[in-house]
């Protein structure tokens, strides 16, 4: 079928850069073998790397677990209910997949620590105290459910959008009850999502580096990542990062083989429709139960971390040079990082929309989740590993390590955002852009970019915002002269400073979400003005 | 003068291929009929270059077109649906059918004077989404009259209309085929929109088509 319009400069392109991805990604690999076999073995290291494997396994499945089972109970009353203010509160729980975790673990230390609201409260009400849930595996998997489960209900949410009307009303017509209508409509709209889902959210738990290292309270509940950490910045055992980095690169490499085959989870999600279904009243008030918990579960650590933020030290924060000039590299760092992961997510996707071979587009394919198998920590040891054997000083090398692995962390969801859109645009308009005879630059300027214009946005934002809250690259790679405010942060609460890194936090949460909320809402009005 | 002979194409597991054979004149509408699933579509795409056939020529006015790709072709395209981009303007859309070399004060009087040619006038400004279906087609046409190629590939192109729209595009396309000699091939498994526009109409069943 030759319906596609012919681009070969886009797949030659494509190719290209799938190709220097995975230049440097198997550089990296290398550099880590290398390590491998040539850090002597001092006999010293006491890293237990099956505890830690499953430990990590543990952690991540029952994230996985009660993310869904959140996501799914949370999905489910956002369909039912029709509320003031219902868009604002879907696009609060939409911006779960940009929060940073060192912002969302901080807001769970506020909430649920030993000095924390909920503890406070039970001891003036009750004059019994919680403990300290907020760390240990408890406090992980809370703070992670938090992230996920609304990520996973934002995902949910739309497959049960996608219900058509008619049979919604066909439904309507045969009185369903509310446990009927979920098994036999919303179960059937959801499930096909759910084992993708899963599996990223289960990457997602298992990479997870800041929540773990803020919360994990010690060695007990350490994870892979947070492991090849402490052995290089606190234990300088590098064989055993590098044999750590290993087993995190196999495990993660299982999981995206077995996922590949899964359906696609989409993650550029439009608003939210309001379809009617008048439900039972006892539904509609086991709805709003549901949406008031797991709101409360979402919004407080956040809206905690802006009282603390807001409120202590940010007037001394902000006479501090060390935090412009930390602020100033986050934003250079995370504007070029989001450069970047948009022309990388433009060169494979448009190659890949372009071919009609479909072992083409699954090559094309593969760099985007490059990321998935080689997460930051380890990317970023690799890195260090790489620069270090090539004689370079880790400090000079770090802005474009840091900037380039930032790239990269955003392109898997990057690619799922604007891949899907563009193929639909090369199918279904094909035809008639190829009898036309437009040009590439014809097709892109004046039918790919003005359809796409908010998908743009969102995949800057995305990458921006990733960037911004990273502090799985910048853990290695930080000096004192290249510092960003996650960074800053975590040396702030290392310093026991927890008035300046509550004032980072509140300043990465209100920036993270500005710009989630900004930047797609710009470039759909910027491409729109071009018609 | 278009004339297609012995054009046989087979999609992958088919056993019995098709071999389309037919001449359509210029000036003229020569409409193909045939069930659901019998090549209809099929017989557009070889025409149009979307599909290779295994053997067979298309020529048009002596040329054989067959080994030229879509873009290449002497040929315009008119589907039931998608034959514009929604999201831009009226007067955008037409302007596709000129090259993009063209200046821009002569692009504007073309565009202008095709739109006015086709009955609508003033509405260059108008996003694509916004018009009617009928409207849709005639901005379509409109486009086809720019890029000025002999043959016009029409696909179901009034089955989406209502019965008054259908008749104002169906009368549109009969002035424009014979103003013009284009040669007009009408896909549609509607006999009222065959028997209104066709000067010739051929049946497609088993995988060959005969003169009705």
């Amino acid at each position: 079928m030759q319906s596609l319009p012919q681009r070969r400069n886009r797949i030659v392109i494509s190719l290209t850069l799938a190709a220097l991805i995975t230049g440097v990604i198997a550089a990296v690999l290398w550099a880590i073998l290398a390590a491998a076999t040539t850090v002597s073995d001092s006999g010293s290291s006491r890293i237990d790397i099956l505890h830690l494997l499953r430990m990590t396994s543990i952690q991540a499945g029952l994230t996985t677990l009660i993310s869904l089972l959140v996501g799914t109970a949370l999905a489910w009353a956002l369909n039912r209910l029709r509320f003031p203010g219902r868009n604002m509160l879907i696009g609060i729980f939409s911006a779960a997949i940009v929060t940073p975790g060192m912002v969302v673990a901080f807001g769970m230390l506020s909430i649920w620590g030993r000095s924390g609201w909920i503890n406070q409260a039970s001891l003036a009400m009750f004059n019994v105290s919680i403990g300290n849930p907020a760390f240990g595996l408890s406090g992980i998997l809370l703070a992670h459910v938090i992230l996920d489960g609304a990520f996973a209900a934002r995902i949910l949410l739309a497959r049960l959008d996608s219900i058509p009307q008619e049979r919604l009303k066909t439904g309507q017509s045969l009185n369903l009850s509310p446990w009927t209508r979920f098994i036999i409509l919303d179960w059937q709209a959801m499930r096909g999502t759910l084992p993708g889902l899963a599996a990223i959210i289960f990457l997602l738990a298992f990479t997870s580096f800041p929540i773990v290292l803020l919360l994990g309270g010690g060695p007990a509940n350490q994870t892979l990542e947070v492991a090849i950490y402490a052995a290089v910045r606190q234990d300088f055992d590098l064989r055993g990062a590098v044999l750590l980095a290993l087993t995190q690169i196999g495990v993660c490499s299982i999981i995206i083989f077995s996922a590949a085959a899964l359906p696609a989870v989409p993650s550029s999600l439009g608003p939210s429709s309001t379809k009617s279904w008048r439900d039972r009243a006892w539904a509609l008030g086991l709805a709003w139960i549901v949406l008031g918990l797991a709101t409360l579960g979402f919004v407080l650590p956040l809206a905690s971390v802006l009282v603390d933020g807001l409120a202590a030290g940010l007037i001394n924060l902000l006479s501090t040079v060390s935090f412009w000039h930390a602020s100033a590299t986050s934003l250079i760092v995370g504007s070029i990082s989001a450069l970047l992961t948009l022309t990388f997510t433009l060169a494979l996707s448009l190659g890949r929309s372009a071919s009609a071979s479909q072992q083409l587009r699954i090559v094309l394919g593969l760099p985007a989740y490059a990321y998935l198998a080689v997460p930051a920590v380890v990317l970023s040891l690799g890195g260090f590993l790489l620069v270090r054997s090539m004689g370079i000083a880790p400090g000079a090398a770090a802005p474009y390590v840091v900037v380039f692995a930032n790239a990269l962390l955003a392109l898997p969801f990057a690619v799922a955002t604007l891949g899907p859109p563009l193929d639909t645009i090369a199918r279904s308009r094909g035809k008639l852009i190829r009898s036309l005879g437009l040009s590439s630059w014809q097709q892109f300027k004046l039918i790919e970019y003005p359809l796409l214009g908010r998908d743009v946005g969102v995949v800057l934002a995305l990458s921006f915002c990733f960037s911004l809250g990273d502090l799985g690259v910048i853990a290695l790679f930080g000096t004192q002269d290249f510092t960003t405010l996650p960074l800053l942060m975590f040396r702030a609460l290392g310093a026991y400073r927890s008035d300046d890194a509550a004032a980072i936090a509140a300043i990465l949460l209100i920036g993270t979400i500005a710009a989630f909320e900004a930047l797609p809402r710009l470039f759909e009005r910027l491409a729109h003005a071009r018609r | 003068m278009l004339v297609v002979d012995r054009l046989t194409f087979a999609y992958r597991d088919q056993a019995t291929p098709y071999q389309f054979s037919f001449d359509a004149k210029p000036g003229e509408i020569t409409a193909i009929s045939g069930p659901s699933g019998s090549g209809k579509s099929t017989l557009l795409d070889l025409l149009a270059g979307f599909l290779s056939p295994v053997s067979g020529t298309i020529a048009t006015n002596g040329t054989n077109i067959v080994r030229l790709p879509p873009e290449q072709r002497p040929v315009s395209l008119l589907l039931q649906t998608e034959s514009l981009f929604e999201h831009l303007t009226a007067a955008r859309n037409v302007a596709l059918g000129l090259s993009p070399k063209t200046p821009r004060t002569e692009t504007k009087v073309a565009v202008d004077a095709a739109l006015n040619e086709v009955g609508l006038s003033g509405f260059g400004a108008r996003l694509a989404a916004g018009l009617s279906g009928g409207q849709k087609q005639r901005v379509a046409l409109a486009r086809t009259l720019l890029r000025a190629r002999p043959v016009l590939l029409l696909d179901e192109p009034f089955s989406a209309l209502d019965d008054g729209t259908r008749g104002q595009v169906r009368s549109l396309v009969v002035r424009l085929t014979s103003f013009h000699c284009w040669h007009t091939i009408l896909v549609s498994h509607h006999i009222d929109d065959i028997n209104a526009v066709a000067h010739r109409h051929y049946r497609l069943d088993n995988q060959k088509l005969a003169l009705v």
